[in-house]
C-alpha cells in the first residue's frame, strides 16, 4: 500500500515541476552578451572595470547560452520570461517584433537618453532605428558591413591592379575567369559564388547589400508597404541572374564543401570583417586578400552603401532598475567602451567621430586590414523595422530563386511579384 | 471502493495523466488554436475563420502536400520492388545470409542525420562522389539536388536506400510463411519462377506487403529532416514538404494559429490516405 | 550459374549499402583539400577534423544528453508499458475496451496536431530547455502498451492466478512474475523505443535551444546546418561519423535483436 501512495505522490510531483530560475541579482544587473569568444572577453572588462567602481551596484555578465541561433535563445528567454535585463547582441531586424509586443523599453523615455544619442550616432541612423510608434527600443551599437572579398594575387593574374568596381567590369574579369578555367566542358572556377539557398537571412548577404549598393541606401519596407518595386532592385537581380545565366556563379551550395574562397575555387565573396581572423587562419601559403565596395550599376552616383548586419543593445520589460541599466550601457558605449570593443572583437561601433577622431584613425592606421570598413561605417544601413521582417525576406527570396538562380523569370516580374507578395504580409499582420 | 478493487485503476492512472495532459489537451488546444491568431509572446488574438481562408489560398502549403505525395509515389514502390527482390534472393539457402542482412539492416539503424549528411556529398554537383563517377565514364553530371525536377526524387532515392533494409527483414519473414508444398505442386504442373512468384509468392505475403506500404505511409508523411539539411526546402520549393512548411510557419515565423491550421488539414489528409490504403488492399485480400 | 549470379547480386548490395559509411569514416580523417577526390582510401590520416569537431561544439555533452534522455525514456516506456499492459490483459476493471480503443486511437494520430500545442505546453511548464521536455512527453508510449498487451496474454493464466492466491499483490505479480516471464518483450519494447528516442530530432529541435542540453543528433544536425563549422567539410563529416558510432557499436553486438526488435513491429497487426 505504502508503494502505491509513494507512485501516486510522485506522478503529479513530476508533471508540476519547477523550470528553471531567473538569474537575477535583487539589486544589480544581469547583462547578456553574445558568446563570441572575443565579445566575451570585452565584456568582461567592461563589466569588471564598472563592478570596481560601482560595487554597489554590481552587474552580473553571462553569455548567452549557446544554440541554435542566439535569435532563438532570446526568443525562447522571452517566451519563458527568463530574459536579462540587458543584451547587447540584438539583430536590428528582430527588435521590431519584441518591441510592439511590448518586452522592450523605450529608452527615449530614460533621462539623458535622447542627447547622449544624438551625441554618438548620426540622426540618420536614430532614424533608422526609431520604431513605428516613435520610440526608441534599441541602441545603435556594432556594424560587421558586407564589402567584397577579393583574391589579390588571381585578380593580377588576369591583369586587374583594382578589383572591379561596376557591374559590367564584373562581367568582364568574370567572362576572363570562366574562359580560363573549363575543364571537360565544365566550368570549375568562377568569379564569386553566393548561397542559393532560400532561406531568408541568405538574401542578407548578397540580395539586400547589393541593393543598397544600388539605391543608396534605399528601403524595402515604408510606412508599411514595399516600396523596392523600383530599378534598383530590378538591376540587383539582373545582375545576379546574368552571373548565373553566364555560368559566372555556380550554382551548388559550394558551403556544403570546405571553404571555396581560400581554395582559390572563387575570386570574390561578398562578406564581412568576420571573414579577416577566419581567411587568416586557414588561409594556404602565399595568399592575399583585400576588401572593397560592392559592385554598382554603371550610372551609379555618390557613395556606395551596404548591408551592416547591425546589432544593437536592448533593456527588457523584466529589469527592475532602468536606470540603472542605462548608466551602465553608457560605459559600453563611451568612447574608451567602443575603442575597446574595435581593439578586442574587430568589429566596428557605429559611431559619427568613427574616422574623425584621432584615437580611432590611428588605430586603422595600424591595422590596415580593417581600414576598408571603417571607411564603410558611415555608408550602412541596417534592416526596416518590421514586426514581420523575416516574412518579407523569405517572399524575396523565392522570386529570387526563381528569377535570378533557376531564370524562370525577368527580373522586372520577380521585383513586382516579390512586392506584390510583401504587400500581402504586411496587410495580413 | 475496496484497495482490491482499486488496483487496475492505479495501474492505468499514469497512462491516462499522460494521455489527458499530453494527447487529449494539445488535440483540443489544436484545435481551439485554428480560430486565433498568435505569436507566442504578444497575447492571442480571435480571429475566426481567417486561417482556413489562409490555408484555401496558400499555393505553398498545396505545394508542399504535392511535394510528399511526389516523395511516397516514387518512394514505396521503389521501396517495395527493392525490398522484395533481395529478400527473394535471401529466402534461398545460400551461405552468409547473416552477414548480408546485417549489410542491408546497417542504414536502418544509423540516425537519418548521419544518412542526410553523408549523401549531400554523395549528391553534391561539382565534386559529389556521384558526379564523378558520372564523369570517369564519360557521362554528363547531373544536379541531383540543384535541378527542381529532380530534387525530390533524390531524396526519395536516398530515404529508399535508409530503409530498405527494414521491408527486406519484413518480407523475408513474410516469405518463410509460404508453405514449401505450395511450389512443389507448381512446379509439378509446370509453372514457370515468374509464374510461382505472381500467383503463389505474392498473394501469400500479402498481409507483409500492406503492413509495408502502411508503414512506408506514415513514415514518408512525416518527411521532415532530410529537406531541412539537405535543401532547405529548395530548388524552387520542390522539396519542400508538408511537415517542413508546418514547421516553417509555426517555428521560423511564429504564426502559430495558422501553423495549428495547417496540421489539422495534413493530419486529416493522412487519415484518409491511410484509409484508402485499407480499403484498397483490403479489397485485393478480399 | 543461377547461384553465383544470385551471389555477386548480392555482394553488389552489400557494397551499396556499406561503401557510403567507409568513405564517411575515410572522408572525416582525410586533410581537407583532399576530400574532393576521395574515393577509398584517405592520402593521409589525421584526427584533426575530429579535434576541431571535440573543440566546437559540447559533443561528449551531448552523448551524455542523448544516453540519459534515452535510457529513461525506455525506461519509463518499459514500466509504464507494461503496467498498462498488464490492466488490460489480465485485470477487470470498467472502460477496459474503452481504454484499448483510445491507445489506438493515439497511435494513428499524427504528429503534426499535437506538436504546436505540445510545445506551448512545455513553455506553460517552463520546460523548455529541461531534461524534462525532453522525457515526459514521451515517458509512455501506445506501442509498447500493446505488444506487452499482446505478450502478456500467452502467459498462463494459471500461473498468475497461482500468484493470487499465495497472496502476491498485483505489482509483485508484475514485477516478480511478468517481467521475468517477458523477458523478449522487454528487449524488443526496450531496443525499439531507445532507437526511436535516441534518432528524433524535430522534438528536441524545438523545445532544446541551449546547446548543453542538446541531444547529439540535434546538435549534429544543427551543426551541419549552421556555420560553426566553418565551411570545413571533413568537420562536418567527422561529427556525422561521430553520430554514427554509437549505433554502430551496439548494432554490431546486438545485430540480431536489433533486427528481430524493428521486424516485429511490422507483425504484430
Amino acid at each position: 500500500m505504502r508503494k502505491i501512495v509513494l507512485i501516486i505522490l510522485l506522478i503529479p510531483f513530476i508533471v508540476i515541476s519547477c523550470g528553471h530560475n531567473r538569474e537575477s541579482s535583487e539589486n544589480g544587473i544581469l547583462y547578456w552578451s553574445s558568446n563570441n569568444t572575443d565579445e566575451i572577453n570585452f565584456a568582461k572588462k567592461i563589466v569588471d572595470n564598472w563592478n570596481s567602481k560601482n560595487p554597489e551596484r554590481k552587474v552580473k555578465f553571462q553569455p548567452v547560452p549557446e544554440g541554435q541561433s542566439s535569435e532563438e535563445v532570446i526568443l525562447a528567454a522571452v517566451v519563458g520570461e527568463t530574459t536579462p535585463d540587458i543584451y547587447s547582441n540584438m539583430w536590428q531586424g528582430d527588435v521590431e517584433l519584441y518591441a510592439k509586443a511590448g518586452k522592450l523599453v523605450p529608452l527615449d523615455t530614460l533621462p539623458g537618453f535622447l542627447p547622449f544619442i544624438y551625441e554618438r550616432c548620426d540622426s540618420e541612423v536614430v532614424k533608422e532605428v526609431t520604431s513605428s510608434d516613435g520610440h526608441i527600443y534599441q541602441i545603435p551599437w556594432k556594424i560587421n558591413p558586407i564589402m567584397m572579398i577579393y583574391n589579390k594575387k588571381w585578380f593580377h593574374n588576369i591583369g586587374y591592379n583594382n578589383p572591379p568596381s561596376t557591374y559590367s567590369e564584373y562581367f568582364k574579369a568574370a567572362e576572363k575567369i570562366k574562359e580560363n578555367n573549363m575543364q571537360n566542358g565544365y566550368v570549375n572556377k568562377w568569379v564569386g559564388y553566393i548561397e542559393v539557398e532560400v532561406t531568408w537571412w541568405q538574401r542578407l548577404f548578397d540580395f539586400y547589400p547589393l541593393y543598397l549598393a544600388a539605391s543608396n541606401g534605399g528601403h524595402l519596407i515604408q510606412n508599411n508597404k514595399a516600396v523596392f518595386d523600383n530599378k534598383y532592385a530590378v538591376e540587383t537581380f539582373s545582375f545576379l541572374k546574368t552571373l548565373f545565366d553566364n555560368k559566372y556563379f555556380p550554382r551548388e551550395r559550394l558551403s556544403a564543401r570546405q571553404d571555396p574562397f581560400l581554395s582559390n575555387d572563387i575570386a570574390t565573396r561578398f562578406t564581412g570583417p568576420w571573414e579577416i581572423a577566419h581567411s587568416n587562419k586557414f588561409k594556404p601559403e602565399g595568399f592575399q586578400f583585400s576588401f572593397s565596395t560592392l559592385p554598382v550599376p554603371g550610372n551609379h552616383k555618390g557613395n556606395v552603401f551596404t548591408y551592416g548586419d547591425t546589432k544593437n543593445i536592448v533593456i527588457f520589460n523584466t529589469c527592475k532598475n532602468k536606470i540603472l541599466a542605462w548608466q551602465f550601457i553608457k560605459s559600453l558605449i563611451s568612447k574608451e567602451g567602443d575603442f575597446e570593443l574595435l581593439k578586442m572583437t574587430n568589429q566596428i561601433p557605429r559611431r559619427k567621430d568613427l574616422t574623425t577622431d584621432k584615437e580611432f584613425s590611428d588605430f586603422f592606421n595600424d591595422n590596415p586590414e580593417m581600414r576598408p570598413f571603417a571607411l564603410q561605417a558611415k555608408y550602412v544601413k541596417g534592416p526596416d523595422n518590421s514586426p514581420v521582417l523575416k516574412e518579407v525576406f523569405d517572399a524575396i527570396s523565392q522570386q529570387f530563386e526563381e528569377c535570378v538562380v533557376y531564370g524562370k523569370k525577368s527580373p522586372k516580374e520577380a521585383v513586382k511579384d516579390a512586392a506584390d507578395d510583401v504587400n500581402l504580409i504586411l496587410l495580413q499582420q | 471502493m475496496t484497495t482490491k478493487k482499486a488496483i487496475p485503476y492505479l495501474f492505468i492512472v499514469p497512462y491516462l495523466i499522460h494521455f489527458l495532459v499530453f494527447i487529449s489537451f494539445p488535440v483540443l488546444f489544436s484545435f481551439f488554436l485554428m480560430f486565433n491568431k498568435w505569436n507566442i509572446i504578444a497575447p492571442m488574438e480571435f480571429v475566426g475563420f481567417q486561417n482556413f481562408y489562409r490555408l484555401i489560398h496558400d499555393h505553398l502549403f498545396l505545394q508542399s502536400i504535392l511535394n510528399t505525395l511526389i516523395f511516397l509515389i516514387i518512394h514505396i514502390p521503389l521501396q517495395i520492388i527493392v525490398a522484395l527482390f533481395f529478400a527473394v534472393l535471401l529466402s534461398k539457402k545460400l551461405k552468409f545470409i547473416g552477414f548480408f542482412r546485417a549489410a542491408y539492416f546497417l542504414p536502418v539503424v544509423v540516425s537519418g542525420v548521419v544518412v542526410t549528411i553523408l549523401w549531400q556529398q554523395l549528391y553534391g554537383y561539382e565534386s559529389g562522389l556521384l558526379n564523378r563517377m558520372l564523369i570517369s565514364v564519360g557521362l554528363d553530371k547531373v544536379g541531383w539536388l540543384t535541378n527542381p525536377e529532380i530534387a525530390m526524387p533524390s531524396i526519395a532515392i536516398m530515404a529508399t536506400w535508409k530503409n530498405v533494409g527494414l521491408y527486406i527483414v519484413l518480407f523475408l519473414a513474410g516469405l518463410q510463411t509460404v508453405p514449401q508444398y505450395l511450389y512443389e505442386s507448381a512446379e509439378l504442373e509446370g509453372a514457370s519462377s515468374w509464374q510461382k512468384f505472381r500467383y503463389i509468392t505474392l498473394p501469400m505475403i500479402n498481409p507483409t506487403m500492406f503492413m509495408v506500404i502502411i508503414l512506408s505511409t506514415i513514415g514518408g508523411f512525416s518527411l521532415f529532416i532530410e529537406p531541412y539539411v539537405m535543401t532547405g526546402g529548395g530548388p524552387l520549393n520542390s522539396t519542400l514538404s508538408a511537415v517542413l512548411y508546418i514547421y516553417k510557419q509555426g517555428f521560423f515565423y511564429y504564426h502559430m494559429g495558422y501553423a495549428a491550421t495547417l496540421g489539422f488539414f495534413f493530419a486529416g489528409i493522412i487519415l484518409v490516405v491511410i484509409f484508402i490504403q485499407k480499403r484498397y488492399i483490403e479489397k485485393e485480400t478480399g | 550459374m543461377k547461384k553465383l549470379f544470385t551471389y555477386i547480386t548480392l555482394i553488389i548490395g552489400a557494397v551499396v549499402f556499406i561503401y557510403p559509411f567507409w568513405w564517411m569514416l575515410a572522408a572525416s580523417v582525410a586533410p581537407q583539400t583532399s576530400i574532393g577526390n576521395l574515393t577509398f582510401l584517405p592520402e593521409s590520416v589525421s584526427l584533426n577534423s575530429y579535434s576541431q569537431v571535440f573543440s566546437k561544439i559540447p559533443i561528449a555533452r551531448s552523448l551524455f544528453n542523448s544516453l540519459f534522455v534515452s535510457l529513461t525514456i525506455t525506461l519509463g516506456v518499459i514500466t509504464f508499458g507494461s503496467m498498462v499492459g498488464y490492466a488490460l490483459s489480465h485485470l477487470e476493471f470498467k472502460g477496459k475496451n474503452l481504454l484499448f480503443y483510445i491507445i489506438i486511437f493515439t497511435m494513428t494520430l499524427p504528429f503534426q496536431i499535437t506538436l504546436i500545442p505540445q510545445y506551448i505546453l512545455m513553455v506553460k511548464f517552463n520546460w523548455v530547455d529541461t531534461y524534462f521536455a525532453l522525457i515526459v512527453p514521451y515517458f509512455l508510449s501506445g506501442l509498447s502498451i500493446i505488444m506487452f498487451n499482446q505478450y502478456f496474454k500467452t502467459i498462463p493464466r494459471d500461473l498468475i492466478d497461482a500468484a493470487r492466491i499465495d497472496g502476491c499483490g498485483e505489482f509483485r505479480i508484475l514485477f516478480r512474475i511478468l517481467w521475468p516471464n517477458a523477458l523478449p518483450a522487454i528487449i524488443t519494447v526496450g531496443i525499439i523505443t531507445f532507437m526511436t528516442s535516441w534518432n528524433e530530432v524535430l522534438w528536441p529541435i524545438i523545445v532544446i535551444r541551449d546547446d548543453k542540453l542538446m541531444t547529439l543528433p540535434q546538435l549534429v544536425t544543427l551543426f551541419a546546418v549552421g556555420g560553426r563549422a566553418e565551411s570545413q567539410l571533413g568537420v562536418k563529416l567527422a561529427a556525422a561519423t561521430l553520430l554514427a558510432i554509437p549505433v554502430i557499436v551496439a548494432y554490431a553486438f546486438f545485430q540480431k535483436y536489433f533486427i528481430q526488435s524493428m521486424a516485429s513491429t511490422g507483425l504484430k497487426e
